[in-house]
């Protein structure tokens, strides 16, 4: 059995050597630079590009503005067309800029600093507009940020309305107010691409992405190109995290200058931009009701939701419906009703982040949960257990529209009370309260979350030589496919992962597929190519069946060899006789990976600092193929949920313009902030997938952040919590204590 | 801009360059002698990812102009290997102390800098926690880097607890 190993890496032996290959480290003959002028105003009038002298700059090639450039398409949405309808992103703006760092111009020379040189010479003229940074307030505002068309560019609710009685006669009712703050992605790698013009009118796009057949499908799209004219690379990536799905408007732009060139042109994102966004990932406003009856028994929860999507809502609009959908987490709750609207503002534009709207989910309701179980005078986990879906009641339709395939979120909850130490730290945080001590909290966070989505491409080769070759429609962004997707096959196969290797991201070789994102690879690509091995055994039968003129039913299938009438084949045999390959595309439901985590803090009560003393994970991911791999996952993206938990924060000063532009403003985990973390597991294996495995990879993002800021709210014994918004910095810890 | 002509001496071997005075080290060494091994992830000197050795000292190749290191020995990621893997880099591995990778050749450079000057320094928690905090990766969690050096420096094998 390989489905299971440790395996290390085989990317590994390239990357550590320094011979891994990212976009930026191609070398590509004749290729230009090409950098952007962009708004310094959050939100005005275009009046004047002049590049008159960034032209005349040394080593400058070209120097265009929208108006150079008539074919530039918009800028395509990622999802829902309807929130976008009178909302066009011109990737070079013509008349309006709504964020800073909206791109006004590109220039290209012959390396970055002649470009930049070009760049600054540029001169920009922007008549400043009234800038909206709040979506609750931008909602109903005057001001519009699009002619024609309101603020609010897509408003849903899920769930039913619920009777103002319900509140009334409940036994308790809490209230509260969150604020989800925009984060930057901070993948190290920042954003870039490459495109080289063919002979013939075709393109080769080198780019640091997610998801290369929709970028397929929107440049041939918007430049009027056949898609097989469109060949996609991406090549390794530094990390994405939710930020390189899109089609971004510079990925337009440097298409369309190397089209108009006819030579390479590439594009290599600066920190300073990637910080200043697009993307960013969160930015909710919440508001909450959760009324219960004096058992803690939920009745009935209501979520309002405003999320900030920025300039342009083309590839944020839809992350709040995930949050809608996920909204009741691990609890029945007999009525529920859930409003969101995405709303545009004179932010950067946000895009899914690592977890994509279910961290905000979680975070809403198990703050609530938190709340409740302390206005009741109970302990936050038995107000859990009393609210669960039960381990039998699956697959569980939830009143938002999902279907819980399974899970036992009690099992979870109780391996992290114990790995925790739960009672032992109860009892010293009493003992501190009675005798004196520093604050010290415990905080819990039961989550569910959504996995993968749609379809993904698979296919299974076995060669001549006794190889076999993996295609699949995912691309690693540094999960380590190259490694784990092998297993897969290896373990159908009944072969030594070594023989099997994996092709993926590349359009040209590889005929469709959809991407890595949403946890999706190993649920959804994995299983695809689980499929794809059973699917190339059954061919090899067949084909054995008929070399043997037996019935299929007398070929049997071990470790690779066909036997049958007293003959044996190997699978490379079978192969050199004729291709043998399967190909399939499967798209097996949503899966649900829920799990537990728990934190213990001290907070500092004269200087408001947080030290998280103790933090457990108990994730199910289900079948888990490499755990070397998911732990990896699990690990790193608790640490991303530690830095929107403590430190991360995108900010902008009153008039729109973003005051965290380095990483000395905008602050990521280092070593020194992480704390003791322990992490477990349960396995409920996905029941909708031979394969069984649920997404891994965001759980940390979704799972970390309400235990920490419960654990907060604990120590500092808070009955109102609305103070204590993420971040939590010194000062804000200090300023809801008093 | 006027090139100067310079000579950087890159794990061993002479590049003879021109290069304009405002060219960082890092552009020198990824764009003029085809080392792309030393990544580039912030260009302002805080995430490490560009740290390679001039003279022994862990740099950030970002903050230095080529031209500064025309008398200097320097290191980078492409140097580690000599003909096998360098402790370190199996260690890494070993851990699954990168995932994406791009982190990875600065903190390796940071971390043969530190244990050629004292192998010592695995075996102070307080001294490595500060050595390994210079330097920033958003997919491990720091921890399995961690780990890698304390194994790479022979305390323990890599991969065992």
């Amino acid at each position: 059995m390989t489905i299971g190993a440790r395996l290390r890496r085989r990317e590994d032996h390239r990357l550590v050597r320094g011979a891994g290959c990212y976009v930026g480290d191609l070398r590509v003959a004749g290729c230009l630079d090409a950098v952007f002028v962009r708004s310094d105003l959050a939100h005005g009038d275009l009046r004047q590009v002049d590049l008159e002298a960034a032209r005349a700059t040394p080593g400058v090639v070209a120097a265009w503005s929208s108006a150079d450039l008539p074919f530039l398409p918009d800028t395509p949405p990622m999802m829902d067309p309807e929130s976008v309808r009178g909302r066009p992103w011109p990737p070079l703006a013509t008349d309006r800029v709504r964020y800073v760092g909206q791109p006004v111009a590109v220039v290209v020379g012959d390396d970055r600093y002649v470009a930049e040189d070009g760049r600054d010479a540029a001169r920009v003229r922007i008549d400043a507009l009234p800038v909206l940074l709040d979506p609750a307030e931008a909602a109903d505002s005057p001001v519009r940020l699009f002619a024609g068309a309101g603020n609010v560019a897509s408003e849903k609710t899920f769930g039913e309305p619920i009777d103002e009685a319900v509140w009334q006669q409940a036994t308790v009712v809490v209230e509260a107010t969150y604020r989800q703050q925009l984060l930057a992605h901070t993948y190290l790698e920042t954003r870039a691409i490459l495109v080289r013009p063919e002979p013939g009118g075709g393109l080769t796009v080198w780019v640091s992405h997610q998801a290369p057949h929709r970028l397929r499908r929107d440049l041939a799209g918007g430049f009027g190109l056949r898609e097989e004219n469109v060949r996609v690379i991406v090549p390794d990536v530094g990390g994405a995290f939710g930020g390189k799905s899109e089609t971004w408007p510079e990925y337009l732009a440097v298409v369309a200058a190397a089209r108009r060139l006819n030579r390479p042109v590439r594009w290599l994102e600066d920190r300073a931009e990637a910080l200043t966004g697009p993307p960013h990932g969160r930015g909710q406003n919440q508001r909450v009701r959760l009324a219960a009856d004096a058992d803690g028994r939920m009745l009935a929860y209501e979520l309002h939701i405003d999320a900030d999507v920025g300039g342009y809502p083309h590839t944020g609009a839809f992350v709040p419906m995930a949050t809608s959908m996920m909204a009741t987490g691990a609890y029945t709750i007999p009525q529920v009703s859930v409003r969101s609207r995405a709303v545009v503002t004179n932010t950067a534009p946000t895009s899914p982040y690592r977890g994509a709207g279910r961290p905000e989910a979680a975070s809403a309701i198990e703050r609530t949960v938190d709340l409740l179980a302390h206005r009741l005078g109970l302990d936050p986990a038995e107000v859990r257990r009393r609210n669960f879906i039960g381990p039998d009641a699956f697959p569980y339709d939830t009143p938002t529209g999902f279907t819980y395939d399974s899970g036992d979120y009690a099992a979870a909850l109780d391996v992290a009370l114990r790995e925790v130490d739960y009672s032992g730290w109860r009892s010293e945080q009493a003992r501190r309260r009675r005798e004196g001590g520093v604050p010290l909290g415990i905080g819990l966070c039961t989550y569910v979350e959504r996995s993968g989505a749609g379809e993904e491409f698979g296919a299974v080769e076995a060669c001549p030589d006794g190889t076999f070759v993996a295609l699949s429609g995912c691309c690693s962004t540094g999960q380590g496919h190259e490694t784990s997707f092998p297993q897969v096959v290896a373990d159908v196969l009944g072969i030594e992962p070594e023989r099997v290797r994996l092709v993926e991201r590349d359009t040209a070789v590889v005929p469709s597929g959809i991407g890595s994102f949403a946890s999706r690879s190993m649920q959804t690509g994995g299983a695809a190519l689980h499929r794809a091995a059973g699917k190339l055994i059954e061919a090899a039968r067949q084909r054995m069946a008929e070399t043997c003129a037996v019935p299929v039913g007398e070929v049997t299938y071990d470790a690779g060899v066909l036997a049958a009438a007293g003959r044996s084949m190997t699978l490379a045999e079978l192969a050199g006789t004729g291709q043998l390959r399967a190909d399939n595309t499967f798209a097996p439901p949503e899966g649900f990976p829920f799990g537990a985590y728990a934190a213990v803090v001290e907070v500092e009560p004269e200087l408001g600092e947080v030290t998280v003393l103790r933090l457990v994970a108990v994730d199910d991911y289900g079948v888990v193929v490499n755990p070397l791999i998911v732990d990896g996952q699990g690990y790193g993206s608790t640490v991303q949920g530690l830095g929107q938990a403590l430190y991360e924060d995108v900010r902008y000063d009153p008039d729109g313009r973003p005051l965290t532009r380095s990483l000395l403003d905008y602050l990521i985990p280092t070593l020194s902030e992480v704390p003791a973390l322990r992490f477990a597991e349960t396995r409920t294996p996905n029941p909708n997938t031979p394969l069984g495995a649920k997404g891994a990879g965001e759980a940390g993002c979704i799972g970390a952040p309400p235990a920490i800021v419960n654990a907060v709210a604990d120590a500092l014994a808070l009955d109102a919590r609305d103070a204590l918004q993420m971040p939590l910095t010194p000062y804000t810890c200090w300023s809801a204590a008093r | 801009m006027t090139a100067l002509r310079t000579t950087l001496t890159v794990n061993g071997r002479p590049y003879d360059l021109d290069v304009e005075p405002r060219r960082t080290l890092a552009d020198a060494l990824r764009e003029d002698c085809g080392l792309t091994g030393t990544h580039l992830g912030c260009e302002h000197g805080v995430c490490g990812a560009c740290t390679v050795l001039v003279d022994g000292q862990a740099v950030r190749s970002c903050l230095l102009f080529a031209v500064q290191c025309t008398d200097a020995e320097i290191r980078t990621v492409e140097g580690l290997a000599d003909g096998a893997e360098h402790p370190l880099q199996t260690a890494f591995s070993a851990e699954h102390a990168l995932q994406c990778g791009f982190c990875t050749p600065g903190f390796l450079m940071l971390a043969v800098g530190a244990l050629e000057k004292d192998p010592g320094v695995v075996r102070d928690a307080e001294r490595l926690r500060e050595l390994l905090t210079s330097n920033l990766c958003r997919c491990t969690g720091y921890e399995a880097i961690r780990r890698a050096v304390v194994a790479a420096a022979g305390d323990r094998p890599a991969g065992e607890d």
